[in-house]
């Protein structure tokens, strides 16, 4: 019983853990669009700004990046189950 | 853009750490003699490097009174904490490249220099969710321990340890001659003199503080490159009345290439270029040995998890203010000729835009400062590799393969500190006898390697039930040949070092192809695999999974061993 319920707990974590780090795959690789005719848009600047698409990209997906392992953490800390360490 | 500039700072990206990049653009490199244009001595840089040396020293006599087992070399007793192991990461993977090699692609190129910064971030949010819990919880001393939990473990051994010691040496090399190019280049020491300098200091630290030494060894170099980048930064944007839009202002005025530097397609125009190298970035990290084992120097899987989040929280920050230090090198270093030789071409070549934008906004003292903390950086980085190398000789093959998980603690110790003495010798040897090669390649293979052969035996042993052994050689072996074939039929060896004038592959970075051909290798055998083995391959799966996520205890299942 135990166990059964410590693998229900896993699954969970093992959804949750894949679907944070498909999340981080696609905005990773989406920085390719920076290279394609399809994101051109992205080497305009931002109004009158000298700041571009691309550099807010940049800067913006690091930052991101941060949160979401702030958010995995808080989901992990809060779903610690019984008997962890 | 004179395209040999940004070819002089690829080929310094390529050997002087892990973030290494190099362009399919670039027309055949020779040998990276080029790279060097050694500089008049600098003594506030050797009063500041002495300073951290001793500094050093001190932390590895202190860290040897307290190595007396083969646990305490390899991850330092496992008493290191989250914080600290991250800062431990964050330097021992933030690299000279990374400082130098960054800032002098933006300087050459703008926005397209970042694509290698966020090659190099990126693996740490994969590393928390996928790795660090089932990782840490999983081995003892290196990530083959991990691998071989489940899988027969001799032959996986085997197969890992022989991965992850060309990864090591191929790493070593490229950074014992970036070390040795570098070194002469900043302090203006004889190429010789700086590899044999770099290899005594980093015996020192490792054969008799280990792990522990090795760690506050990167933790002294991350604060100190750390702040060094923020003071850099900071007076950067105080020339531009700290608006950053400003600073990019004065770069599109100053740069050549004017406003095409803050978007993409100045140095790279092929998206599947790009992919590439991200793959290969991203996954190769996720691979590196001397990075996997770093996550077992803490006490538990919330230490270890921690370290990954903070690892990434400085690296984070690291790469955020090497933009506004790349983008001020171009604003502020293109209209100043005295950084410039005769021949148009910064003095010492792109890759020193960091260092004369230290000297730019901060005189003798930032610039003598940085070169310290860049001296430092790669010691801290040889010294991580040295103890990956030793563990996987000692440990991975003595202690465990030959001595079938039984050895003698006493000699285990003793074969380890010899074999880091081993390593230093060769290190010496190799970083001398590849002076005057072209090292691109060399540098290029162990983040290829690692993608297409670490890191899908780790992940698929972590999270797919069906691996067996079997499919896990072939799909190592699979992995391993295609990596180091498609790299030397590529631009890098086929072209640069071959002489041929057009390569076969078009890539630099293959492991776009190489890690999808190992996973289907991979799966296709495995599900294929009848043997009497692969049953209790998958039969472990279900029984070490508990343990991967709680951690051993009393209640931890005994799995089947070969």
């Amino acid at each position: 019983m135990e166990a059964q319920r410590k693998l229900d707990a896993i699954r969970r974590r093992t959804r949750r853990r894949l679907a944070f780090s498909l999340v981080v795959l696609v905005s990773y690789f989406g920085y390719v669009l920076n290279y394609l005719p399809s994101g051109a848009f992205l080497g305009r600047r931002l109004g009158e700004s000298q700041v571009t698409g691309s550099l807010l990209m940049f800067a913006g997906l690091i930052a991101f990046f941060i949160l979401l392992e702030l958010v995995f953490l808080a989901f992990n800390r809060d779903s610690r189950a019984p008997g962890e360490g | 853009m004179p395209a040999v500039r940004w070819r002089v700072a690829y080929r310094f990206a390529l050997v002087a750490g892990p973030v290494a990049l190099t362009a399919q653009q670039a027309p055949a490199a020779s040998a990276i003699e080029g790279l060097v244009e050694r500089q008049p001595l600098n003594p506030t840089a050797i009063v500041m490097f002495l300073l951290f040396v001793a500094a050093t020293l001190l932390v590895s006599y202190w860290a040897s009174r307290r190595t007396r087992s083969s646990q305490d070399f390899y991850t330092a007793g496992g008493e290191i904490t989250g914080l600290q192991n991250g800062t431990a990461i964050a330097g021992d993977f933030m690299s000279a490249a990374s400082f130098l090699g960054i800032t002098g692609l933006v300087f050459l190129g703008g926005f397209d220099g970042l694509v290698l910064a966020l090659g190099a971030f990126s693996a740490w949010p994969l590393m928390l969710f996928l790795l660090a819990r089932r990782v840490r919880n999983m081995g003892s001393f290196t990530f083959i321990d991990v691998v071989s939990q489940r899988l027969e473990r001799t032959r996986i051994r085997i197969v890992a340890l022989s991965a992850s010691i060309v990864v090591v040496v191929l790493y070593l090399i490229a950074q014992m001659v970036g070390a040795g190019k570098l070194i002469e280049l900043l302090f203006g020491l004889p190429y010789e003199l700086a590899v044999i300098l770099v290899s005594i200091l980093v015996l020192a630290y490792v054969t008799f503080g280990g792990m522990l030494a090795t760690t506050w060894v990167q933790i002294i170099k991350a604060v100190l490159l750390i702040t060094g980048v923020t003071l850099t930064a900071f007076l950067v944007l105080r020339t531009s009345g700290f608006s950053l839009d400003t600073l990019l202002r004065r770069a599109v005025e100053n740069h050549p290439g004017g406003e095409s530097i803050l978007a993409a397609g100045v140095l790279f125009r092929d998206p599947v270029q790009i992919a590439t190298i991200l793959v290969s970035m991203v996954f190769g990290t996720l691979g590196l040995p001397h990075i996997l084992m770093r996550l077992f120097t803490v006490p538990d899987m919330w230490e270890a998890k921690k370290s990954a989040f903070y690892a990434s929280l400085f690296m984070g920050y690291f790469y955020l203010a090497l933009v506004v230090v790349g983008f001020g090198a171009v604003a502020l270093l293109y209209n100043r000729p005295e950084f410039f030789g005769p021949d148009g071409q910064l003095i010492g070549g792109s890759n020193m835009a960091a260092i004369h934008l230290a000297t730019a906004v901060g005189g003798d003292l930032l610039t003598g400062f940085m070169s310290a903390v860049t001296f430092a950086t790669i010691l801290a980085v040889v010294a991580g590799l040295t103890v990956s190398g030793a563990a996987a000789i000692s440990h991975d093959l003595y202690a465990q393969v030959i001595c079938k998980g039984v050895p003698d603690a006493a000699t285990e110790l003793k074969l380890t500190r010899l074999t880091t003495v081993a390593i230093g010798v060769v290190a010496v040897i190799l970083g001398i006898l590849f002076e005057n090669e072209n090292v691109a390649f060399i540098a290029t293979m162990p983040m290829v390697v690692a993608a297409s052969v670490n890191f899908p035996i780790l992940f698929l042993s972590l999270f797919w039930p069906g691996l067996t052994t079997r499919g896990a050689i072939s799909g190592a072996v699979v992995g391993l040949v295609s990596s180091v074939a498609l790299i030397i039929v590529g631009p890098q060896v086929w072209v640069s070092v071959l002489g041929f004038g057009k390569a076969l592959f078009p890539y630099d970075y293959p492991a776009l192809f190489t890690l999808p051909l190992a996973l289907v290798v991979t799966w296709t055998v495995s599900v294929s695999d009848r043997s009497a083995r692969a049953a209790i391959d998958r039969r472990n799966y279900h029984d070490l999974l508990i343990r991967s996520e709680y951690g051993p205890g009393d209640d931890a299942p005994e799995v089947a061993r070969h």
